[in-house]
């Protein structure tokens, strides 16, 4: 029998109440000194339907959530034997230590914003064309024109980057006087201007919820995807290297997240 | 879900339509199995050469910026930029790659390219 675990926690005591976890398995802590890995076990019949089970491991992560701090592990991770649980745990402690006392009494929001790139690059080029430049390179050769464009392309390239940076900027200040920490991806796709991972006290969420809410209605062509808490799946960070295994490597779970289950809570809501 | 969420957008199918772009632009791994090996391969090599010509080609267009080069040698580095470029696309569609195919993620590092 497998192992499929959940998450660390900063208790070595047992579980307040009992807890079902993937394929209805009881879920249980394996205790390493002052902290504990979540697990349940994880039959062979289950094993074949875990694909499914994202929306079963949140669930065990936010219960957990509520009685201790927690360092939610890669959704799918799955130890063969219960030693080999206890050399991570053993091999990660000094990283778990650090991260529970950061990630205390902390949540995690995410901030996704599209913009109109097909229009802002356009009003780019319509400047380009419009300006004088410095730069002049004739066309007298297919090597000089190959060049020519390249150069526009670099300088139109660069102004969307650096108005790609003020817009960014614009939104940040919103958040930032009230993050601990905050994550960016920028351009993930010429669309997708900003995916942002911010970590709040959990007594300053309300505060954070506002700045949306002013945000939202600030004029602006941007579109956005506000959500949250979450447990903290972006703000895990790990001096050692990790071996085969990324256990924590947690980013995609967001998107999963709301793909699997969001955007279903958001159409009720709004 | 236990937590009091708030999940809000006025724009759902857009951000469903970009993340399953993010989800699916990269292959999380060099797929390299007795059947496709050589593209494998080629993928790996063609993202470090393309790697290396957007460098070179992004110096270059400094450098023009700069105003520190002359119409002969603008020349010349237009002519090499113009036959890597046409090389690359020739070796994409041998390998059957695209663009967005030639990049690798780095982990917490992000994409290379």
């Amino acid at each position: 029998m497998k192992i499929y675990a959940y998450g660390i926690i900063n208790s070595n005591s047992g579980m307040d109440e009992p807890l079902s976890g993937l394929g209805e398995a009881s879920v249980y802590n394996i205790p390493y000194r002052d902290i504990a890995v979540i697990v349940s076990e994880l039959s062979d019949e289950a094993k074949g339907k875990t694909d499914t089970y994202i929306l079963e491991h949140e669930r065990i992560v936010e219960r957990l959530m509520e009685g201790f701090t927690v360092l939610p592990m890669r959704f799918l991770t799955v130890f063969n034997t219960k030693k080999d649980l206890i050399s991570m745990a053993e091999l990660y402690y000094e990283d778990f230590k650090d991260n529970l006392a950061r990630l205390h009494n902390k949540v995690e929001f995410g901030m996704k914003v599209i913009w109109p790139a097909d229009t802002i690059k356009q009003r780019i080029v319509d400047v380009y064309h419009k300006t004088k430049h410095n730069v002049s390179i004739s066309t007298e050769s297919p090597a000089k024109t190959f060049v020519k464009e390249k150069f526009q392309e670099h300088i139109i390239e660069k102004e969307f980057q650096e108005e790609a940076d003020r817009c960014i900027q614009v939104v940040d200040d919103y958040f930032n006087r009230i993050a601990c920490e905050k994550k960016f991806k920028r351009l993930q796709t010429e669309s997708l201007l900003l995916n942002a991972s911010y970590l709040i006290d959990k007594d300053r969420q309300n505060e954070f919820k506002q700045a949306f809410e002013q945000l939202k209605n600030a004029p602006s062509d941007l579109k956005f995807l506000f959500s949250g808490p979450w447990p903290c799946y972006n703000f895990i960070n790990l001096t050692k290297k990790p071996s085969s295994v990324d256990y924590f490597n947690t980013e995609d779970m967001l998107n999963r997240l709301l793909v699997q289950q969001g955007f279903a809570q958001e159409r009720n809501s709004v | 879900m236990t937590m009091n969420r708030t999940i809000e957008t006025d724009s759902q199918g857009a951000f469903i339509e970009e993340i399953e772009k993010v989800q699916d632009a990269l292959p999380k791994r060099i797929d390299a199995n007795p059947k496709n090996v050589e593209k494998g391969l080629a993928k790996l090599v063609l993202t470090l050469v393309e790697l290396i010509r957007k460098l070179l080609e992004k110096q270059a267009m400094r450098r023009i910026e700069g105003g520190s080069l002359s119409e002969e040698e603008i020349e010349q580095m237009g002519e090499t930029l113009l036959k890597l470029e046409n090389k690359m696309q020739e070796l994409k569609e041998i390998f059957g790659l695209k663009d967005e195919e030639l990049n690798l993620n780095l982990g917490p590092l992000g994409d290379l390219m």
